[in-house]
């Protein structure tokens, strides 16, 4: 099954998820810093990753901090 | 314009006092160490801030996070997340909840931007957000124009900061409007209201706070300065005077020359006469 993450798309497995997405794109440094998904445009909270089931085409954004005005 | 704010104060967002009137952004400065130096020499104590994605190969964003969360350590400080980039209610709606996972703050700075020329806020999207917002408990601070009807309409629906617009962002055009911002200064005398966007000298922030505004937020005008360093002083010192000055109260303007030394007994005084 494919997906997309910030606009990549990278391929997963037959039942996956938001979590097991995020172990496939994040390097294992990303991992370990701040960020939130959004799945589909609305928000998917870290507790759900692991419930939150994936279907062919979906998009995921994950974001981090970074400097504003 | 009557004086409605009592000597001493502090900033109001939300019930949360604060002991300075300016907040800054954290963006455009050529450095982030020159972005710490400049943000502690404003005395700021509200940090404004964003969230982009980042490819796996990119660590830039995490470095500038560790230095703003230093900061607000530093200065027993405050993050305001924005929602910059969103031009819809719905967008604007997820980045708000996406930034309240992180930073562990209800407070937003919510921008819906309406046009990509002069980044104009869409009135409509931003009073629907907003709604949204409010409804699930978030404190949203709405940047807006100076459009005295949204923003009445914005603190009708609870909004208890709102947060004109003085120029379109990034121009340093300064207070384009200073006869509407004065009219939503008088027509919401119980808001906070913060300036923002389009400031680019520190007199333009200290007319503001000289109108009775509550507070100031910028960025670039620092951040784009020569020395961001010596311009978030100067910025923070126009504050302060412009808001002491309009406590002590301006005086009236008069249509005529007034002499200010005393002219009676005046030496000469019509002798030729």
């Amino acid at each position: 099954m494919n997906v997309f993450i910030n606009g990549q798309q990278i391929s997963v497995g037959s039942e996956p998820t938001v979590l097991l997405a995020l172990q496939h794109f994040l390097s294992t440094e990303q991992q370990k810093q701040s960020f939130a998904v959004a799945l589909n445009g609305s928000f998917v909270g870290k507790t759900d990753y692991q419930q939150t089931s994936l279907n062919q085409g979906d998009s995921i954004d994950v974001l981090f901090p970074i400097q504003g005005g | 314009m009557t004086m409605s704010k009592p000597m001493n104060t502090t900033l109001n967002i939300y019930d949360q006092h604060v002991d300075s009137r300016l907040l800054i952004g954290s963006a455009l400065y050529p450095s982030p160490e020159i972005m710490k130096q400049a943000i502690l020499a404003s005395g700021s104590k509200i940090v404004t801030l964003s969230l982009k994605r980042q490819n796996p190969a990119e660590q830039a964003g995490a470095k500038i996070w560790q230095y703003i969360q230093e900061i607000v350590k530093e200065t027993d400080g405050f993050l305001l997340p924005n929602t910059a980039g969103c031009k819809t209610a719905k967008e604007a709606v997820t980045l708000a909840k996406m930034s309240r996972e992180i930073f562990q703050t209800d407070w937003i700075k919510l921008e819906v931007i309406g046009d990509d020329y002069n980044l104009q806020p869409d009135p409509i999207e931003l009073l629907n957000a907003t709604e949204q917002l409010l409804n699930d408990g978030f404190k949203v601070l709405p940047y807006c124009t100076d459009d005295l009807v949204i923003c009445q309409r914005l603190y009708d629906l609870g909004c208890q900061v709102i947060m004109p617009w003085a120029s379109p962002i990034g121009t340093g055009k300064g207070l384009m409007n200073p006869y509407n911002l004065e009219t939503i200064r008088l027509r919401l005398p119980e808001a906070t209201l913060i300036l923002d966007a389009g400031i680019g000298k520190p007199s333009d922030a200290c007319l503001a706070m000289e109108m009775g505004y509550d507070a100031v937020l910028l960025n670039s005008a620092i951040a784009l300065a020569d020395n961001p360093v010596m311009m978030a002083k100067a910025f923070s010192q126009a504050i302060v005077a412009g808001e002491q000055g309009y406590i002590a109260g301006v005086m009236q303007q008069r249509q005529t020359a007034h002499p200010s030394t005393p002219t009676l007994d005046t030496p000469f005084w019509h002798q030729n006469l």
